[in-house]
C-alpha cells in the first residue's frame, strides 16, 4: 500500500497526530518532547474506576456474607477483625481510584510517519516510543468489559519481549482498527 | 571413520564441493550409524531423570527405610529399567531414517508420535556438530540444524561420520553464501537511497543482510591481524589456553557446572567427608556442642574450615571452566562467528555477526586486580530459552581475555568502537540521594529505632553498619553509570564493585523510554532506556537535555537508516 493511502486512513479528525518524521534532515530531527500528544478515551478512566468499585464491593459482601452467615461459626479474631477487613478494602479501593481519577487522563498517545509513542504515569512519568520498523506484529485486546464500553487496548509487539509489549490502552475500537490497519499497510512492515 | 550406510550412498549430482564425502545421500532413506542407541537411550534417561527429579527425595527415603539397596531385587530393578531405556534407544534407532536429497534435508523420527521433518537447505540458518565423548573415539558428530533461529524448530541428525558431518556443513552453508552478493548488492543500492525519499519498490525489496556485509567489509582491512585458519577455512580469532581458563575458574563461579552434575552423590559425599574428619580426630557435633575450647580455638578451627572450603570451591571452579571451555576457540567462517569447547563434551555455539545485538565486557573485582574480561556477544534473548547460560545460543562468550584481546575482539565485531574511553557522561548525584531516600531511609529508621526502643544498642549498630555498605554500593553504581555516543555506537558503563561495558548500534533499537518522576523533571533530569532485542538497557538520572537528545538520536537512526536489527 502507497503512503498516500495510509494518509488517507487518517483523515478523520481524531488523529490529527501525524506529523511527518521521515523527510527531515539531521540538523532538524525529530523531537519526542514536541510530540502532538492525543488523550485516549475518558471512557478508560470510567471503566477503570467502575472496576475498583465493583471490586471492592464483591470483596465487602463477601467478607459480610461470611460474618453474617449462620452456616457455621468463624473463630473468634475473625470475626473481630471483621470491621478492620471492611475499612481496608474501602481505604485502598478509595486510593485505586484516587490514582486512576488523576493518572488515567494523562495516558496520550501520538503517531507519526514512522512510530508510535505513549505517555503514561502520575508521578514517574514515562514516554515510550516505538518505531514501526520495528514492530513484529499488533494485537487488539479488548476484555468484556471494554467490549461494552465499545473500547480496546492495541498491542504492538517488537522483538523486545514480552515485558517491552508496547500497549495503548483504552482507546475507540475503530481508532484502535485502524491505527492496526496503519502499522500494518506500513511498508516497513508489510515489506518483511 | 566413515559409516557403511553413507558410504553406500549413491553418487550424487551435485558434488560441487571438492570433498571425497558425497553429501547427497541419494534418493534412498538412511538409517544412523549404530552409536546413535547410546544416544538416544542417554537421551530417554536424561529425560526422565529431569521429569522424575522431583521423587527423588521420595524414592531414597523408600530405599533407605527398606533398607535393601544391596539386595538382589533392586539390582534387578535397576538392571530392568536400563534394558527397558535401551530398547528404547533401540526401536527410535529403527525408526530413526533421514536423507539427503536435492537440497533438502528429510528426517523420520519418533516411535509413538512419528514426525517427519524437512529442511531445504536455504532455510537452515546454522549448522552445529557437537561431538558428544562417546562419540569421539568412534569418529562420530552430532549435526544439529538450526532453522529461522527458534529453538522448536531445530532438527537433529542423531549420529554420522565427522567426516560427513563436515562435508554437510559446508555444503549447507555454501547454499548462504551463494545469495550474499545478490544481499550486498541490494544494501549498496539500499546505502546510496538513504539520503533521499526511499521509493517503495525499494524498501519492499529490502534485504535484511546490509549489516553483515557492512562489516565484513570494514573487517576485511583488520583480517590481516588473524592469520590462524582452520581446517574449514575458518579464521581463528582467539584461543584460550588452560592457563586462561584456570585464571577464568578461579575469577567466575562456575562451580555449579560440576556441582549440577554431582547433585545425586551429595548425602555420600558428605558422608564420607565426616568419616574422613572423624578418623583425623575432628569431631564437628563435639566442636559445637561443647564448651571445652576457647573462642580463639574455635575462631581458627572456622577460620581453617572457611579456607580449605573456599580452595575446594576455587578447585571445583576451575574444574567446571575446564570442563566447558578446555580447548576454547573462537573462529570466524564468512558472516559468522563460532565458538568451540569441551572437555569430554565438544560443544559449538555460533552466532551470525549481524544478529549481534550488544557486546558486554564484564570485569569483577578480581578480573580487574588480574586484567581479564569476560566478553559476551548477546543476541536475540527471546530466542531458545537455554537452561545452561554457558551453553547458550543467545551469548557467546569469551572468556577471561586480557583488556587488549577484549578490545581487538569487539573490533572485530563491531569496526572502530572503543568500549575503554574517557568521556562518559557521568549521571547525576541526586541518583544517590533518591536511593537513600526511597530505600535505605525507611529501612534504616525503622531498624536503628527499633533496636533503640528495646535498648539493643547492638541492632542498631548492625543495621547501621548494613546501610553503610549498601550506601557505598549505591554510591559505586553511581560513579559506574555512565553512557556517550560516538555517532556510531553508544556505550554504556555500570557495574557495582565489578564493571560493566555495552556497546551497541544505536539503529538496532527496538524501542526507546525516557521517564521522568515529578522530582526528577524539577531537577531536570531523565532516564533513558533503550529496549534491544537481547534486553533492556537503562541510564537513569541523566540531565533531561541529554537525555532527549540521546533517544531522539536514536530514534531518528533507527527510523532514516531503516536497516534490519537481525
Amino acid at each position: 500500500m502507497t503512503m498516500s493511502s495510509d494518509n488517507e486512513t487518517f483523515s478523520n479528525a481524531q488523529l490529527n497526530a501525524i506529523t511527518a518524521n521521515e523527510n527531515t534532515s539531521a540538523s532538524d530531527k525529530p523531537q519526542l518532547h514536541q510530540l502532538n500528544l492525543e488523550a485516549i478515551s475518558p471512557r478508560y478512566r470510567v471503566i477503570n474506576i467502575s472496576l475498583v468499585f465493583g471490586i471492592a464491593f464483591v470483596l465487602i459482601m463477601v467478607a459480610s456474607a461470611l460474618r453474617y452467615q449462620s452456616f457455621f461459626a468463624l473463630p473468634e479474631p475473625l470475626v473481630a477483625a471483621f470491621p478492620y477487613i471492611v475499612v481496608g478494602i474501602s481505604v485502598l479501593g478509595c486510593l485505586w481510584t484516587t490514582y486512576h481519577f488523576f493518572a488515567d487522563p494523562l495516558i496520550k498517545y501520538a503517531l507519526r510517519e514512522q512510530d508510535l509513542s505513549l505517555q503514561s504515569g502520575l508521578v514517574f512519568r514515562s514516554l515510550s516510543c516505538q518505531p514501526i520498523l520495528r514492530v513484529q506484529h499488533v494485537e487488539l485486546k479488548r476484555g468484556p468489559i471494554a467490549r461494552l464500553a465499545g473500547l480496546a487496548s492495541l498491542q504492538v509487539f517488537s522483538a523486545g519481549g514480552a515485558t517491552h509489549t508496547f500497549e495503548i490502552p483504552g482507546i475507540e475500537v475503530e481508532v484502535a482498527e485502524r491505527l492496526r490497519q496503519f502499522i500494518l499497510d506500513h511498508k516497513d512492515v508489510s515489506a518483511k | 571413520m566413515a559409516s557403511p550406510e553413507v558410504e553406500t550412498a549413491k553418487p550424487s549430482e551435485s558434488s560441487a564441493q571438492g570433498k571425497a564425502v558425497k553429501v547427497d545421500t541419494g534418493e534412498g532413506w538412511r538409517r544412523l550409524s549404530p552409536i546413535a542407541i547410546a544416544y538416544f537411550t542417554l537421551r530417554s534417561i536424561k529425560n526422565m531423570a529431569q521429569g522424575a527429579i522431583y521423587a527423588v527425595p521420595a524414592i531414597a527415603v523408600t530405599a533407605n527405610i527398606t533398607d535393601n539397596i544391596q539386595s538382589p531385587n533392586t539390582l534387578l530393578g535397576i538392571a530392568a529399567i536400563f534394558i527397558i531405556f535401551f530398547s528404547s534407544g533401540v526401536v527410535s534407532f529403527f525408526m530413526y531414517r533421514f536423507r539427503v536429497n536435492n537440497q533438502h534435508v528429510e528426517i523420520h523420527s519418533g516411535v509413538f508420535s512419528r514426525s517427519y521433518t524437512n529442511l531445504p537447505f536455504w532455510r537452515i540458518q546454522n549448522v552445529k556438530i557437537e561431538l558428544p565423548f562417546y562419540y569421539r573415539p568412534f569418529g562420530f558428530a552430532l549435526v544439529i540444524l538450526d532453522t529461522a533461529g527458534s529453538a522448536g524448530e531445530e532438527a537433529k541428525i542423531v549420529a554420522v561420520p565427522l567426516a560427513y558431518a563436515h562435508a554437510l556443513r559446508k555444503q549447507v552453508l555454501a547454499e548462504h553464501q551463494d545469495s550474499r552478493p545478490l544481499d550486498a548488492r541490494h544494501s549498496e543500492e539500499e546505502h546510496q537511497e538513504t539520503g533521499h525519499q526511499q521509493t517503495e519498490r525499494h524498501a519492499s525489496s529490502y534485504v535484511n543482510d546490509s549489516n553483515a556485509v557492512a562489516n565484513i567489509a570494514v573487517n576485511s582491512d583488520q583480517s590481516k591481524r588473524y592469520l590462524e585458519t582452520n581446517e574449514d577455512g575458518e579464521t581463528i580469532l582467539n584461543r584460550r589456553s588452560i592457563t586462561d581458563i584456570v585464571i577464568h575458574g578461579i575469577t567466575n563461579n562456575r562451580v555449579w557446572i560440576l556441582l549440577g552434575a554431582a547433585a545425586p552423590f551429595y548425602d555420600n559425599a558428605f558422608g564420607y567427608l565426616s568419616e574422613w574428619l572423624a578418623e583425623k580426630g575432628l569431631q564437628l557435633n563435639q566442636l559445637v556442642g561443647e564448651q571445652t575450647i576457647a573462642w580463639w580455638q574455635f575462631g581458627l578451627y572456622a577460620f581453617v574450615m572457611l579456607m580449605m572450603a573456599m580452595a575446594l570451591v576455587a578447585v571445583i571452579s576451575i574444574g567446571g571452566a575446564l570442563f566447558t571451555f578446555y580447548d576454547y576457540t573462537l573462529s570466524r567462517h564468512n558472516d559468522r562467528y563460532i565458538r568451540r569447547s569441551g572437555l569430554l563434551n565438544k560443544q559449538e555455539v555460533s552466532m551470525r555477526a549481524s544478529r549481534i545485538q550488544v557486546i558486554s565486557a564484564k570485569q569483577d573485582w578480581l578480573d580487574r586486580i588480574l586484567k581479564r574480561v569476560n566478553l559476551y556477544f548477546e543476541q536475540n534473548a527471546s530466542i531458545g530459552h537455554s537452561t545452561n547460560e554457558l551453553m547458550s545460543p543467545n551469548r557467546l562468550i569469551v572468556p577471561s581475555v586480557t583488556e587488549d584481546e577484549a578490545d581487538e575482539l569487539s573490533q572485530e565485531v563491531m569496526p572502530q568502537s572503543k568500549i575503554r574511553r574517557s568521556d562518559y557522561q557521568s549521571i547525576s548525584k541526586r541518583y544517590i540521594l533518591h536511593w537513600v531516600i526511597a530505600g535505605l531511609s525507611i529501612p534504616f529508621v525503622v531498624g536503628a529505632g527499633f533496636g533503640i526502643y528495646i535498648e539493643h544498642l547492638d541492632i542498631t549498630a548492625g543495621v547501621t553498619f548494613v546501610s553503610a555498605i549498601l550506601l557505598s554500593v549505591i554510591v559505586l553504581r553511581w560513579w559506574r553509570w555512565g553512557v556517550v555516543s560516538d555517532g556510531k555506537y553508544i556505550y554504556v558503563r555500570r557495574g557495582r564493585i565489578g564493571v560493566d561495558y555495552l556497546c551497541f548500534e544505536p539503529y538496532k533499537v527496538q524501542q526507546v523510554v525516557v521517564k521522568q518522576s515529578v522530582f526528577m523533571k524539577r531537577r531536570k533530569l531523565a532516564t533513558v532506556q533503550f529496549v534491544l532485542a537481547s534486553g533492556a538497557i537503562s541510564v537513569p538520572f541523566l540531565p533531561e537535555g541529554f537525555a532527549n537528545e540521546l533517544a531522539n538520536n536514536v530514534l531518528f537512526e533507527v527510523e532514516s537508516k531503516r536497516k534490519s536489527w537481525m
